[in-house]
Formats: structure tokens, C-alpha cells, sequence
């Protein structure tokens, strides 16, 4: 079944023993994917309580929220069609399948080619598209303030995410993303350290904008005027919003994951490897946290401008890869 | 130690591009400072093997010149005339960013058909120094300010000198001398100037008042 579906969609054979193999690594990177990605954002808001001075939430306090979300039935608007009710169930599929793409720690992508750099961008295009789409299909003027806000500044971090790509492709000469950021992945921070440093600290960015953390969103913040994710999921509600609160955090560990072995690179030893990753998603969550705490929200016309420091950044690093040779 | 190198040349490029997209110009004097101690600790990743005391004592000179005294007399000259933070750009900070990438591109490119003698430690020095250079000139030439220009012009030293660095095999002790007497006596000027229009303006009717004024530098 599964081996039918590759060569149908990707063109890609693999053999009948493999399939076994190929749905026990989908399913681990499933299970590793959704048992972890709440617990980054618990990570995030403990380091935010601790430099504010108070105890904070539990670190599982985001488990006990979608669980609570999970329990309850969602409420329609008279005015919404199927396009609000499929934005939440296309959000969270679209998670799941990038999370299909990415090497996870030692785990090898199951879902790997190349070019697919261009399926995670809009897998993830995708998504948003629904989800702006959802807040449209509300009437509420103030979700589609959050919608045109969200498209405008996805538009320059897509910008950003493919000038990354490409220098990311040049410096490993593959456009799969397995290869880049995977086992045998040849980047390494001795050789290519100023051209990583730029790459690292504009998917930073990216991760941040993406993910509507400060400075370019607050994602504590219920003023419909300022926010951008928070309003466009503000008519969801019951188990809704808990695919659209866990689509949010597998995108938070999707980025990270990216990020994570740019940063550390890989040992070739799985069990090693695992920790490695695990303790980087920690670290970047924990950066997260400190970023968050210690500035405050752009305004909204300068949040352009960061984004565009950050495509300089990547455009700067495409000159040094290219200077290089 | 090239690893290093490298990295300080595009840390240097990388604040000056981020000084083209501050708003305050307290802000700026403080990438300012931090660039030039990035820039101050780059000679000794150069001579890592063979530093003498000479070399030392001339790189703290310049560190301490360039990241303490001269961002302090800039930020004793803003709060002396009181003038507002904000910067006036011609062009907007957006398009300043787009003109700063556009500006890399054309010095690296610059730098293909540039041969210079002696052997080049890090091949990144030539068109980072050029980078900072221009980006040094765009802040000058964008932003309205009297201290503005003046910070766009210690930017564009900083990058002259990261040049030098890169011809002389060893620190070009002369060429820093003269550029930091230069540096020394923009600032000074530049401070005595506003001081004293400050002066003039307080004698001056009370209509222009002290806020109008410090919109003025």
C-alpha cells in the first residue's frame, strides 16, 4: 500500500521488505513529533515565568490543554461553511506530513527526494492558505486584519526560507532535504562556519516569524488589533482549536528541526544523535524563551524590515557560498 | 584561525547593515561600538602566532578609542543638545536594507578583478572591507543627521582600516595613526559644532525652542 502510493505520487520504488520498516519510521516520527512538540512550547513559556520572576505553568501544561481541547465539541458560526471546518483538519495533516519530510534526530526522513525542499515550502504555503481562508470565511473583520497580516509577512519569510535553501543547496549539492540537514549531510562548522553563522541566524528569524513568536508576534497578547496567529484562530473552538494549537506547535518543531543539526551536526551513533537533537530542540526552545522575554513586540511596520535584514543575511551568505565556488 | 577571521569580516559586515536598519540613533552608536571592538579583536586573530607587545598595545589603543571614547563624546554630544533619537532618512529603511544587499553584491563582485599584492590571509577580508565601505557611504549619504554622517564616516574608517589589515602582513601602525587622528578630530569638531550652535540657539529668541533645535543635528 504504502510502496503504491510512493510510486504513484513521487515516482519512487521501494521493495515489500522495506515497507515494514518504511511504516515502523513513520509512525516513530509521528510519535516522537507529537509527544514533543507540546513540551517545547511548555519549555518556552517556563524560561518566559522564570525571567518574569514567577513560577510559571507546568511544563505539561500545554498536554493538559489539548487534552481538555480534545474532550470538548466545537461551536459553528451560522456563517461559516466547510472551508472553516476543513482549515483546522488541513493544518494539522499538513504538520503531519512535514513531519514525514525532515530527519528527526538519527531517524531518517521516510518521505525522501530530491526537490523536496519546494514540497515542505508549500505544504506549509498550503496550510496557511486554508487558514486565512477559514478566518475569510468568518466575516470578522478583525480575523482578516490577522489573515492579511499573516500573508504579507509569510510572503518575505518564504523569501527568506528559499534564499536559505539555496545556499543551503549549493554548500551540500543536493535539494532534498534529507541531504542537507540528514545523516550524511557535509556541512560542517570547521570549513563553512561564517556561512552557517548568517544561514543560523536567519532561519532564526524565519522560526520566529513563522511561528508568530516575539518580536514579530505575541502569542500571549488578546488585543484583536495587534495579534496575528491568535485572531485567525479566534472563531475556532473544542477540538478545532486543538489541531490548529498542535498544527501551530509541530511547526514550531518542524523549524526547530531544521535548525537543530545546522547547529550541531550529526555523529552517525542513533542513540547519540537522539540526545544531540532532543537537547538542541531544548536549547532553541530555551533561546526561544530568553528572546521572548527580554524584547519586546516590533510594531507592526518594522517587522518588514526585520524580515528583510534576514533575507540580506541569507542573500549574504549566497555571496560567500558563491565566492567560495 | 581563518575560521575566525572570517567570521569577525562578516560579523563587521553584518552590523553595518544592521546600523542601516536602527531607528534611534543611541542605537546606532552602540553597533558602532560593538563593531569596532569586533574589529579591534580581528588583528589578533591575524597574528595569533606572533603577536609582540607593539601590536597589543596599538589593538587596545584602538579598542578603547573606538569603542569607549568615541561612542561616549557621540552620546554626551546627543544628550548635551538634547536632540530627538530618531534618525531622518531620505530613503526609507526598508529600501536603505534592499540598497545594502544590493551594495554586498556589487563589492564582492568588485573584488573578483581586484589582485592585490602579498598574499591574502582570509579571501572574505578584500570585499567584506569594501562592503563596509560602501555601507559606511550609504549611511552617510541616506541619513540627514550631523551625527548620522559622522557615525556613517567612522563606519566607513572602520572599514578602510579592515582594508589596510588585509594589504599589511603586519598591523599598519602608521596608516591606523593617521586614520584615528582623522576620526579623533571629525568627532571632536563634530561635537564642538553642535555644542556651539546649541549655544547660539539658547541666546537666540525663545521661539526656536530646544526641541525644534535638536531636529536640526
Amino acid at each position: 500500500m504504502v510502496s503504491d502510493v510512493y510510486l504513484f505520487i513521487f515516482n519512487i520504488s521501494i521493495s515489500v521488505e522495506n515497507e515494514m520498516m518504511m511504516l515502523i519510521l513513520i509512525i516513530l516520527h509521528w510519535l516522537i513529533a507529537l509527544l514533543l512538540s507540546p513540551f517545547l512550547l511548555g519549555v518556552i513559556s517556563k524560561v518566559k515565568a522564570f525571567f518574569a520572576g514567577r513560577v510559571g505553568p507546568s511544563l505539561f501544561q500545554p498536554y493538559y490543554d489539548l487534552s481538555k481541547l480534545f474532550q470538548k465539541s466545537a461551536v459553528y458560526s451560522q456563517t461559516t461553511t466547510w472551508v472553516f471546518r476543513a482549515a483546522p483538519v488541513v493544518a494539522l495533516a499538513s504538520a503531519l506530513l512535514l513531519v514525514l519530510v525532515i530527519p528527526l534526530g538519527g531517524l531518517d526522513a521516510p518521505l525522501k527526494f530530491q526537490g523536496d525542499i519546494f514540497l515542505v515550502a508549500y505544504i506549509l504555503a498550503l496550510a496557511r492558505f486554508f487558514m486565512i481562508a477559514a478566518s475569510f470565511d468568518t466575516g470578522f473583520s478583525m480575523e482578516a486584519m490577522g489573515a492579511s497580516r499573516e500573508a504579507f509577512f509569510a510572503c518575505l519569510s518564504e523569501l527568506v526560507l528559499f534564499m536559505n535553501f539555496i545556499t543551503l543547496a549549493l554548500l551540500t549539492r543536493s535539494i532534498s532535504l534529507s541531504q542537507m540537514i540528514g545523516a550524511d549531510s557535509p556541512l560542517s562548522w570547521s570549513h563553512l562556519g561564517p556561512t552557517l553563522l548568517l544561514v543560523v541566524a536567519s532561519l532564526f528569524v524565519v522560526l520566529l516569524a513563522e511561528n508568530c513568536r516575539i518580536p514579530i508576534d505575541d502569542p500571549d497578547t488578546h488585543l484583536e488589533l495587534t495579534m496575528i496567529h491568535e485572531v485567525m484562530i479566534l472563531d475556532h473552538s473544542g477540538v478545532d482549536l486543538a489541531y490548529m494549537t498542535y498544527a501551530a506547535a509541530l511547526k514550531f518543531l518542524i523549524f526547530a528541526t531544521v535548525l537543530v543539526p545546522i547547529l550541531s551536526g550529526w555523529t552517525g551513533v542513533f542513540i547519540k544523535d537522539m540526545s544531540i537533537y532532543i537537547t538542541g530542540l531544548l536549547g532553541l526552545a530555551i533561546v526561544v524563551g530568553i528572546v521572548e522575554s527580554s524584547m519586546a513586540r516590533l510594531r507592526l511596520n518594522r517587522v518588514r524590515n526585520l524580515l528583510l535584514i534576514a533575507f540580506v543575511l541569507a542573500f549574504f551568505g549566497f555571496i560567500v557560498t558563491m565566492w567560495r565556488g | 584561525m581563518t575560521t575566525w577571521i572570517d567570521a569577525s569580516c562578516i560579523l563587521i559586515v553584518f552590523l553595518a547593515l544592521t546600523m542601516l536598519a536602527t531607528y534611534r540613533i543611541v542605537g546606532i552608536i552602540k553597533i558602532f561600538a560593538a563593531q569596532s571592538f569586533v574589529l579591534g579583536l580581528t588583528p589578533f586573530f591575524l597574528h595569533a602566532d606572533g603577536l609582540t607587545i607593539r601590536d597589543i598595545v596599538i589593538a587596545m589603543g584602538t579598542i578603547v578609542l573606538k569603542t569607549a571614547f568615541v561612542p561616549f563624546v557621540l552620546l554626551w554630544a546627543m544628550r548635551h543638545v538634547s536632540m530627538r533619537s530618531e534618525i531622518k532618512p531620505i530613503i526609507g529603511l526598508g529600501t536603505s536594507i534592499v540598497f545594502g544587499a544590493m551594495i554586498i553584491a556589487g563589492a564582492f563582485w568588485v573584488s573578483l578583478s581586484l589582485h592585490l599584492p602579498g598574499k591574502p590571509i582570509s579571501d572574505l577580508m578584500l570585499p567584506c572591507s569594501l562592503s563596509t565601505v560602501l555601507l559606511g557611504f550609504l549611511i552617510m549619504v541616506t541619513r540627514t543627521r550631523a551625527v548620522t554622517q559622522v557615525l556613517g564616516y567612522l563606519v566607513m574608517e572602520n572599514g578602510i582600516f579592515l582594508f589596510t589589515l588585509s594589504l599589511f602582513d603586519v598591523m599598519p601602525t602608521l596608516i591606523e595613526m593617521g586614520i584615528l587622528l582623522d576620526i579623533f578630530v571629525a568627532v571632536f569638531i563634530m561635537a564642538i559644532i553642535v555644542n556651539h550652535i546649541n549655544d547660539e540657539f539658547e541666546r537666540s529668541p525663545a521661539s526656536v525652542s530646544r526641541s525644534k533645535m535638536g531636529e536640526a543635528f
